[in-house]
């Protein structure tokens, strides 16, 4: 590794420990404001400022982890997983920036930074050296495609930030008619999702802390284009304990872990594709460790986490919550055309050849587009503003992040960023 | 239902309008119901077409494509479609499979019960389907007769814009502010005026009433952007015209031409370069594998001139453009396009140089070229006459243990030659297999064997390449490493896809860049009524307005101003 490596890999971490402070900051600024002999205005500003100056100061060494691993890297930074789930942290906290200011919302920056710490815990789960460019990747248009994409998808996730605090904001914890439960579900529901993702990230970090391995034999039977079955002998490595073992598998080696000794189950046979046990094994552990997470919340708390966050917020307007959603989204909607359709179009003309050609990817990228021209079209009239556009926008960000991370999970296509 | 649409205000309106075109006081008894609401200030009120009174069946079709409603059960049933056809992989990607039996045992055996499914649904081909196309002509219909149907109306509204209007109108804004004004009324507006126009708004006063507006443009945005895509949807459908699109695969081998069939064109491949990374240039768990770094094809095309149609002669060709073709750089010449598509590493012979030798003595007669494709009927190697007799590029026997070629791809290339010359009574026959390995010479020695014993030969003569192996290089024989599969397109319709989705782009960043603000006012008998409206970012209407008032010594909060808050 070169120096330039080096002092990247620094700033990165610095990144890493600034937004982490400024979350702090911002959790002490939302939640602190009715500890005792505090004008509650005052001490939202007072930590409001010190939160958003230690995520500037943050995002500028977001910034020199970015280009110094330009530099050293010899190609910018956004070639595989990892580079590009940085970037794309690094775009949410442009767009959140930039929303700040228009605005001047603190809770946004409660919002925003644990998503924007999420998604880089969730980089740094993919191998973090440098690769050479393949050839395909190695071209300026698909640069200018990713970044802009990225860009785009950031404001959707400032849109969905902002999107997520009015639905806690406007839920009624004290009905009990039909409607007003389903929605505290379901809002609930949204912050399970987020800690079942803080579950697998946990599960992951602590076993690759723990440095755990178990490995696996598996004998898989693919048809080749030709129709012939060709079978191939894999050897597949898990970093977490295997709950679930590959199909058609034998252990290799594997570690216990507290009294397992052999996989509990094997992974149904028509999930034969690529590591397709590991991630389901992941998946079994991140929700476990989730749900863990999440029932330990509840005994501190004693209430569902909606109701304890929804009192800390009942000093802002649904309306103001619904401008910036929208407004986010607003801004976020050309750039992502611009980025993710007609950049992209351009650079699959060049390097294959054709503008278009329903790959999964490009696919999941028309249906991101089409589902927040179908927000934006709701919107026209008036009874899909206010709650309904809210969750919208929550949906919305879903398919971006499956667009993102679930068509390379689930579908493999010509986008073959790195594997997981 | 009969309405009366004409106003208080003596304007007659077409059926259809919801505020007066002139005033903009609301005409439906419902609307005035609820008087507190902010009024629905969409295309400010105006009728459309597709609001008849008694529709005709094209009116009904009219109105049909005319809905936003449709319009978004449109896009979404688009957007499930579409996602639909991620589940498995679409058939389009399978080049090798061509029969629907061969797409279903495939689609089953692969995916199971649930691929047989999807393949009888037809979700294996979803983007080329009825349906599916169905969908987006209709979306393009919507667009056209939408952006008709708004657009003329709204363009009439915004540009007869009457200044003092209804107080009705006013104070049901999105934005409103009433109060009393201590100064003189007209003084007070031009106070107001001046700070408008300094925040870039275009005033218009009439005594104490008072317009100003600003960005109207931006009102156009989803129009022009609605336009872009309607030329971009055209240009994907004009892609079905003949002649307009041109999508073929051509495999060439080093060193090899091949006509570019539909096409007076031929394409060569020089040479195919590949070059893989170092393995200090790879990251750690990349170590050991073959990452490429480049490959390309270093390619001619050549134009026919002359003899282009006639089978037996050979065509004229002139070199017309040259290229080292790769991945992100295509040869281009005249619409046409070559990409880099793949390659296969395969070692293909393209001629030998094989000497005619004494067998007893190893002395060698001359040798000749002898190629693998075409090769030439009779050589002169020195005093000698040889005649090629048969040729099976890939060498093998039938049933009936005949010799016989599997394929013309020169794979296991064998050449039975007829000799002629001094000291030759007739001619003797040999057999040759210029590949360099065990099993061919096998071939060629059993071969030549029995051609002896059967009389035709004396076992004087052999083919060999001379000093085959040199310093570890192969002499006197040409092969290629490796194939290259180049893509070869035409596309008549790309410059409209681009020039749709650059308009497509103007609109959007017109429409969400810029925000048409307007803001009415007036004052009777020193009440000022304020009302504001704007398409979108009504936070930065409420600050605008709440600074201008400010400035004329009405102290207010941007947020006292939302009328839909003061409401709820
Ligand atoms: C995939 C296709 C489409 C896309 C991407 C698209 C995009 C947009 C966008 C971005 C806006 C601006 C929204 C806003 O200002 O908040 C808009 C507005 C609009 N769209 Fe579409 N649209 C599409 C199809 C349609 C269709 C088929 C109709 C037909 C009814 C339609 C009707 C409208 C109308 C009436 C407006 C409002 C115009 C105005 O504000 O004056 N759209 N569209």
């Amino acid at each position: 590794m070169n120096d330039w490596l080096i002092f990247s890999s620094n700033a990165f971490i610095t990144a890493f420990a600034l937004y982490c402070a400024s979350f702090i900051a911002y959790a002490i600024a939302v939640a602190g404001k009715r500890w005792s002999n505090r004008e509650p205005a005052a001490h939202t500003a007072r930590w409001g400022r010190i939160a958003f100056i230690t995520a500037l100061l943050g995002w500028a060494a977001h910034l020199t982890f970015f280009f110094t691993r330009w530099i050293g890297g010899g190609h910018i930074p956004t070639s595989n997983m990892y580079e590009f789930m940085t970037f794309l942290a690094m775009a949410i906290m442009f767009a959140f920036i930039v929303v700040y200011l228009i605005y001047r919302n603190t809770l946004l920056g409660a919002f925003t930074l644990p998503l924007v710490i999420i998604i880089i815990a969730y980089a740094s789960v993919f191998p973090s050296q440098v690769q050479p460019l393949i050839p395909a990747l190695n071209y300026v248009w698909l640069k200018i495609h990713v970044t802009t994409a990225a860009l785009g998808e950031a404001f959707f996730a400032v849109g969905f930030a902002a999107a997520l605090i009015q639905l806690i904001r406007v839920v009624d914890l004290t009905t009990t008619d039909k409607a007003g439960v389903r929605a505290r579900r379901w809002t609930e529901f949204c912050l399970v999702i987020i800690i079942i993702i803080i579950g697998f990230l946990a599960a992951v970090f602590i076993f690759r802390g723990a440095g755990y391995h178990a490995e696996f034999r598996q004998e898989s039977v693919l048809i080749d284009q030709q129709g012939q079955a060709q079978t191939s002998v894999k050897e597949v490595k898990y970093g977490l304990p295997p709950i679930v073992k590959p199909y058609n598998s034998d252990v290799i080696s594997m570690q216990p872990f507290m009294g397992l000794q052999q996989p509990l189950f094997e992974a149904p046979s028509w999930m034969n594709g690529v590591n397709a046990g590991r991630k389901l094994n992941t998946v079994i552990w991140s929700v476990i460790s989730g749900l863990v997470l999440y029932g330990l919340m509840r005994l501190i708390a004693r209430k569902p986490l909606v109701a304890v966050i929804h009192p800390h917020l009942t000093d802002i307007d649904p309306d103001d919550l619904e401008e910036i959603s929208y407004r986010a989204i607003a801004i976020g909607f050309p750039i992502f055309t611009l980025g993710a359709l007609i950049f992209a179009m351009i650079w699959a003309e060049i390097a294959w050849s054709r503008f278009w050609g329903w790959d999964p990817k490009e696919v999941w990228a028309l249906v991101t587009f089409l589902f927040y021209s179908v927000y934006l079209h709701l919107r026209l009239s008036r009874g899909w503003q206010g709650t309904r556009s809210a969750w919208l926008a929550v949906i919305g960000f879903l398919v971006v992040m499956f667009t993102l991370i679930g068509v390379n999970l689930v579908i493999a296509g010509l986008h073959s960023y790195a594997g997981v | 239902m009969i309405e009366n649409s004409k106003c208080e205000c003596g304007h007659q309106n077409p059926v259809g309008t919801v505020l007066c075109e002139s005033c903009g006081k609301p005409l439906f008894e419902d609307s005035q119901n609820d008087a507190d609401t902010p009024l629905e200030m969409r295309y400010d009120g105006v009728a459309r077409r597709s609001q008849k009174e008694d529709p005709a069946i094209i009116d009904r079709i009219w109105s049909f494509f005319s809905s936003v409603k449709i319009a978004i059960i449109l896009i979404f049933l688009t957007l499930v479609g579409a996602s639909l056809g991620t589940i498995f992989v679409q058939e389009s990607t399978l080049i090798n499979l061509k029969t629907t039996e061969e797409f279903a045992d495939y689609y089953e055996e692969t995916y199971g019960t649930a691929g047989l499914i999807y393949h009888a649904l037809g979700l294996s081909r979803t983007y080329e389907s009825w349906w599916f196309v169905g969908l987006l002509v209709m979306i393009g219909t919507s667009l056209v007769i939408c952006s008709l149907d708004r657009v003329l109306p709204l363009y009439r509204a915004l540009s007869k814009q009457q200044i003092r209007k209804h107080l009705q109108f006013i104070t049901r804004q999105q934005v409103v502010y009433t109060g009393r004004i201590e100064q003189e009324p007209e003084a007070w507006v031009a106070a107001a005026a001046q700070q408008l126009k300094r925040k870039r708004y275009r005033v218009w006063q009439e005594g104490s009433a008072l317009l100003a507006e600003k960005n109207r443009f931006s009102r156009w945005g989803p129009y022009i952007n609605h336009i872009g895509l309607i030329v971009f949807l055209l240009a994907v459908l004009a892609r079905g015209i003949p002649g307009w699109h041109m999508d073929q695969y051509v495999s060439l081998y080093e060193g090899e031409r091949e006509p570019i069939p539909g096409t007076n064109y031929y394409v060569q491949s020089d040479k195919f370069n590949l070059q893989l990374y170092k393995d200090e240039e790879l990251a750690d768990n990349q170590k050991g594998t073959n990452v490429v770094k480049l490959y390309e094809t270093k390619a001619k095309l050549f134009e026919c001139i002359d003899v282009c149609d006639d089978p037996t002669k050979e065509p004229v060709l002139r070199q017309v453009q040259q290229h080292a073709i790769h991945v992100n750089s295509p040869l281009q010449y005249k619409g046409l396009k070559l990409y880099q598509n793949s390659y296969r590493q395969h070692i293909r012979l393209i001629s030998v140089h094989p000497s005619l030798m004494d067998t007893a003595t190893g002395k060698s007669f001359g040798s000749f070229d002898l190629m693998m494709d075409n090769p030439k009927l009779t050589y002169d190697v020195g005093p000698y006459k040889i005649r090629l007799s048969d040729y099976y590029p890939d060498f093998g026997f039938d049933d009936q243990k005949r010799p016989m070629t599997k394929s013309r791809e020169p794979n296991n290339p064998a050449f039975i030659f007829r000799v002629s010359g001094p000291g030759i009574t007739g001619e003797e026959v040999y057999s040759y297999f210029p590949l360099p390995n065990a099993s061919s010479k096998d071939f060629q020695e059993s071969l030549n064997a029995a051609f002896k014993e059967a009389g035709a030969n004396t076992g004087r003569f052999t083919f060999k390449v001379a000093n085959m192996f040199q310093q570890g290089k192969m002499e006197g024989v040409k092969y290629s490493e490796f194939s290259t599969f180049l893509n070869v397109r035409v596309d008549r319709a790309m410059p409209y896809i681009w020039v749709g989705a650059a308009i497509s782009m103007i609109g959007l960043i017109m429409g969400f860049y810029w925000q048409h603000r307007r803001i009415w006012l007036r004052i009777d008998d020193g009440m000022l009524s304020l009302g504001a409206h704007t398409n979108k970012n009504s936070y930065g209407l409420r600050a605008d307005v709440a600074s201008t008032l400010g400035k004329t010594g009405i102290t207010v909060t941007p947020k006292e101003l939302d009328n839909r808050r003061n409401v709820r």
